[in-house]
């Protein structure tokens, strides 16, 4: 079992319907540093949300949003690109390596596709090495 | 309101890397508006900062925290309980907001993230344009509120340069012609005649030199 799992933050919203009740977290348990996050549209997150997710000890963040034209808040998939391009902008800025935050359309209800994405997104991080550890005194 | 850009990442980090516990501070006022010193520019800074030092296995402590206005002394005195707590305050002020806080925070070097540069509107979202140079003599009314010491490239104060072209200023071409806003205006105000009368250039004699301008207000005070 990896005593030092990677920890990879995912952002979905709530209209993908990616979890029944309870499997949501029965998910993140069988999967070591994986946490999830339910948000009520991608378009709720914005770059310091993101920012804030890796300077408080995540390697990787991915926002799992629905395809543009299915958003049932009309804009708010197509503004997350924006937001999370933003907060690539900043990575680069900061030399780290901007695919640390991903914005992703996914079907509704597509779990396997998820599961998918995870794997990749987790092999990509592993290749980037991690950003040192976070002192107790900085976080949040 | 005041416009202003965050400067560099690198070159904030060279004025604060001598220090340990750094206080981040923005304003929700005229730097909120712009999207460079708000509540959410203070924590995407904050963050950035926390993942810079990361990376170069450095941990200062950083705390963020947001004024309504940084450059009014019943604002700046909510931070009180948390200052005494950071060797710095790292101010996403205006200039006025960062000297405003080192008047208050007499022992606290005060540094400034963002580089103020005009006194503008916001045209469309995303857009911030200048339009006051702030020269304390307002001749607005006289020209349509198209001011020609901001919008005219040559501050000419009587009438066009007659260079511009289409609408568009010989100096650059994105640069609209401010004497063709100005005859717009007042054309469509029915107010061409108040061009009849001659404008003195600005007196520029009582701003920018001979020490900062002041306004006091005797029915104002306490």
């Amino acid at each position: 079992m990896d005593t030092n799992p990677i920890k990879i933050v995912v952002y979905y919203c709530r209209n993908l319907k990616l979890f029944k009740d309870g499997q949501q977290k029965a998910f993140a348990r069988s999967r070591p540093g994986l946490s999830l996050v339910a948000i009520p549209c991608s378009g709720k997150m914005e770059a310091h949300h993101l920012l804030k997710t890796l300077a408080g000890g995540a390697q990787g963040v991915l926002v799992l949003a629905c395809a543009e034209k299915a958003c049932q808040y009309l804009e708010g998939s197509r503004r997350s690109h924006k937001r999370t391009d933003y907060a690539r902008l900043w990575l680069e800025k900061l030399h780290i390596e901007p695919d640390r935050v991903k914005l992703v359309h996914l079907s509704p209800t597509d779990v396997e596709a998820m599961e998918k994405l995870l794997k990749e997104f987790t092999s990509t991080l592993e290749s980037f090495g991690r950003i040192p550890p976070i002192a107790h005194t900085q976080a949040g | 309101m005041i416009v202003a850009e965050l400067k560099r990442i690198d070159e904030i980090r060279k004025m604060i890397d001598r220090y340990s516990s750094i206080l981040v501070v923005g304003c929700d006022s005229c730097v909120a508006e712009c999207a460079a010193g708000g509540n959410r520019e203070t924590m995407l800074l904050a963050a950035a900062l926390r993942l810079s030092y990361r990376k170069d296995n450095k941990n200062p402590v950083i705390t963020e925290a947001c004024l309504d206005r940084q450059c009014v002394d019943d604002f700046i005195e909510g931070i009180a309980h948390q200052v005494p707590e950071h060797e710095v305050i790292l101010s996403l002020g205006c200039g006025a907001g960062v000297q405003a806080l080192a008047r208050v925070y007499t022992d606290k070097p005060i540094i400034p993230a963002l580089d103020t540069l005009f006194i503008g509107e916001t045209q469309m979202r995303g857009v911030w344009q200048e339009n006051c140079l702030g020269c304390g003599q307002c001749k607005l009314g006289h020209f349509g509120a198209v001011c020609p010491v901001t919008r005219c490239s040559k501050k000419l104060m009587n009438g066009p340069c007659g260079g511009s072209k289409e609408g568009r200023c010989e100096v650059h071409p994105e640069i609209p012609c401010g004497w063709d806003m100005i005859v717009t205006r007042l054309e469509t105000l029915g107010e061409l005649d108040r061009l009849s009368e001659y404008v003195p250039p600005v007196d520029w004699s009582t701003s920018h030199s001979g020490g900062p301008r002041r306004v006091v207000r005797e029915d104002q005070k306490p």
